[in-house]
């Protein structure tokens, strides 16, 4: 077997899958479960061998089962696929991991889970735009069950409203496939790059209406304004291993999907229409998500504004700020799964979703507490932890004034926010006034919950709404870990990414060097300068401000704000007139 | 005239998910919206000839039948938009079960007062 062939990395999780579905035939589900959840982690024996190669600065490629282009479907991996891929392994094996815990999931999960990061390589890795439509369509069916799995009512809803959301962009994905075919004949990535470039199709009107719609489409995965309404629901609803893969990893793969097409069809009109969209879809949703009381909701609101961070970077479009774009990419990764598998956790541990009721659970869950506040010091920006590296990167390279403001504003939320969670993660016994009514709550409502987790699993008995499964409390381990460890080795990391980015067989960075927008910040960024004293004096101050705008959040006339915005909620008819407003946005760019 | 009507399908479709609130209708445009998609690309491979691209004896002049390029892709189209369209019947069929209606906003009206606040 060819090690360096890239159709491994897709093959491996769908024989997983395979493996699963055949193992509900057998009694002991679980067999099949490890077996499949190897063979996702095995999938990081070709990605080493494949490292030194695609860092090299040379582009590995493949046609599945010999057939040329435009017939048969090419897979190509340079660098940046191969951090996106290597981004998906090794997530997606941990979240697997934690999967194992408390064994409510089995062989149906894992067909499905495989499956899914099975489609997010092969939108990785395609070099055609067609197969990628086709991996978005195997990511979406898998991502619809998976956020129904539980089949509670509010997962079941998110599912479907996600469901007709994501088809209806897809279908406008598929009018921008179409577009292509017709006027540049060709459906190869690279083969639209020679065609755009030679024949000076790039702008012609009807390539930017397909760049519109193309972008539109992946745009509902992407989940940024206007097309985030769908991801709240999704993210908070769905089971939480599965909420950890979507968030962590779901949403970038889109993103860095769409970043390649933007780039094929240089499509550098685009960036100052993305770096506002991500500007504003940073401080908003962070301002919604600061108003959430729902814990898994404010992490997903998190999660748009996260991806706001990166999408502004996209938009300031320089060498830099495609390292802290790609930076911050991983880097949320990390932490976002790591907390929302914490989240998961402590939702069990506390029996309370809400996170103004949650007891603290500093003193008799330490271990879950201590990961938790890793996830949350990652996700604030605070020093070593890698939330800082990759959101200086990112913010430092964005040189428009006025969006760094807003980014600099959504860093104060981020803190803000955080602060609420971390709360839950200090000792004591109890919460004033939310915990004691917390408890006579549980007495009401706690005992069919409790007989549930009896049943569940009869080995430890009730210890499970008390102690943390092995196979959760290592993922998370391993999570924080990496936090930590690429936080600490930032600088280091920073520059060979920068590295990789400036030489490993992509040419668009440095192409896009050379038509950056005017108002872009010229100085060259050094990430070296990371933890000098400035950029820590002015984490301190987003620190302080961000307790401050806690403080504020909770006062009593904060309160009555925070719970005005968290009781808007977007209702199909307007989540689908938002996403019209979206696509004439784009349409409109197209045109002018 | 048929690129216009293709777009009226497609326009009634996006309709149709937009403002209608019975699931199964809006479940009913996507599937319309597919099929304008669908009849977009095949309606673009019939343009220069519509006898089928098939081989019987020796060779075929490429130049005399139908680009056989988009009908392939649409095949796969199809297949995936027949997945979509089962699984959302399924979820639909699922609520349904539950509530007793396939309004949308009563769904979400009925879901989102039962606040789901325990963990499982």
């Amino acid at each position: 077997m060819n090690l360096s062939d890239p159709v491994l990395l897709i093959a491996l999780p769908l024989a997983g899958s395979l493996i699963s579905l055949v193992g509900k035939l057998l009694k002991r589900e679980i067999v099949p479960c490890i077996a499949a959840s190897v063979l996702v982690a095995l999938s990081a024996v070709p990605l080493t061998v494949q490292a030194a190669t695609v860092f090299a600065g040379s582009v590995l490629s493949s046609q599945l089962g010999g057939w040329g282009p435009p017939v048969g479907i090419g897979l190509r991996m340079d660098a940046l696929a191969w951090i996106a891929s290597a981004m998906i392994v090794g997530i997606g094996s941990v979240v697997l991991l934690s999967s194992f815990a408390g064994g409510e999931y089995r062989s149906r999960y894992f067909f499905f889970a495989t499956i899914l990061i099975s489609g997010m390589q092969m939108v990785t890795l395609t070099d055609d735009i067609f197969t990628m439509f086709v991996g978005f369509e195997i990511i979406a069916i898998a991502a619809y069950l998976l956020i129904g799995f539980d089949q509670t009512d509010a997962g079941l809803l998110a599912s479907l409203k996600y469901l007709i959301l994501s088809t209806v962009g897809v279908l406008f994905f598929l009018i921008g496939v179409f577009l292509v075919y017709r006027d540049v004949g060709s459906l190869s990535i690279s083969g639209i790059a020679t065609a755009v470039r030679e024949s000076g199709l790039a702008n012609s009107r009807s390539i930017h209406l397909a760049v519109a719609t193309l972008c539109v489409g992946i745009g509902v995965r992407t989940a940024f304004i206007p097309f985030h309404t769908w991801l709240p629901e999704a993210h908070a609803y769905a089971p939480h291993p599965v909420s950890a893969l979507l968030s962590g990893v779901l949403i970038k793969v889109s993103l860095f999907a769409m970043l390649r097409i933007l780039r094929t069809f240089e499509a550098t009109y685009l960036n100052e229409m993305l770096l506002w969209i991500g500007g504003l879809t940073a401080i908003v949703s962070v301002v919604v998500a600061l108003s959430q009381s729902d814990l898994k909701r404010l992490l997903a609101y998190h999660s748009i504004s996260q991806m706001g961070y990166i999408l502004a970077a996209f938009g300031a479009a320089s060498a830099a700020s495609y390292t802290g774009l790609y930076a911050h990419a991983v880097g949320h990764g990390l932490f976002k799964s790591l907390l929302f598998l914490a989240a998961g956790e402590i939702i069990h541990v506390t029996g309370t979703r809400n996170v103004y009721e949650m007891r603290p659970i500093g003193r008799s869950h330490p271990y879950l507490a201590t990961m938790l506040i890793v996830g949350a010091l990652s996700i604030a920006a605070i020093p070593p932890f890698v939330g800082f590296v990759s959101k200086q990167l990112a913010t430092g390279a964005v040189g428009t004034p006025a969006v760094s403001y807003l980014l600099w504003a959504t860093s104060v939320g981020t803190v803000a926010s955080f602060v609420k969670v971390g709360r839950v993660a200090l000792p004591g016994q109890q919460l004033a006034s939310g915990g004691a009514s917390r408890e006579q709550g549980q007495a009401q409502q706690g005992s069919p919950l409790h007989d549930e987790s009896f049943v569940n699993d009869n080995t430890s008995g009730g210890d499970r709404s008390t102690r943390i499964a092995p196979p959760s409390a290592i993922a998370m381990a391993i999570l924080a870990t990496a936090c930590i460890a690429a936080g600490i080795y930032g600088e280091r990391l920073a520059v060979s990414l920068s590295g990789i980015l400036a030489g490993g067989g992509h040419d668009a960075a440095v192409e896009v060097e050379a038509t950056r927008h005017a108002g872009a910040d010229t100085t060259s960024y050094e990430p070296s300068d990371l933890y000098k004293g400035r950029k820590l004096l002015e984490t301190l101050l987003i620190a302080a401000l961000g307790a401050a705008v806690y403080a504020l959040a909770t006062s009593k006339r904060g309160h009555t704000i925070t719970e005005r915005i968290s009781a808007i909620r977007p209702q199909l008819g307007s989540v689908l007139l938002f996403f019209v407003a979206g696509l004439s946005l784009f349409a409109l760019f197209a045109y002018v | 005239m048929t690129w216009y009507l293709i777009c009226a399908i497609l326009a009634v479709g996006l309709w149709a998910v937009i403002a209608l609130p019975n699931l199964i209708r809006k479940i009913v445009g996507l599937s319309m919206m597919n099929t304008a998609v669908i009849l977009f690309f095949v309606y673009q491979g019939s343009l220069d000839s519509t006898s089928p691209p098939i081989v019987t004896d020796g060779s075929v002049d490429p130049s005399l039948v139908a680009d056989p390029l988009p009908q392939a892709l649409m095949l796969t189209a199809i297949v995936v938009g027949i997945c979509i369209v089962a699984v959302a019947l399924v979820i639909a069929y699922k609520l349904y079960e539950r509530f007793q209606t396939l309004d949308v906003r009563e769904l979400e009206r009925m879901i989102w007062k039962a606040e789901p606040d325990e963990p499982k």
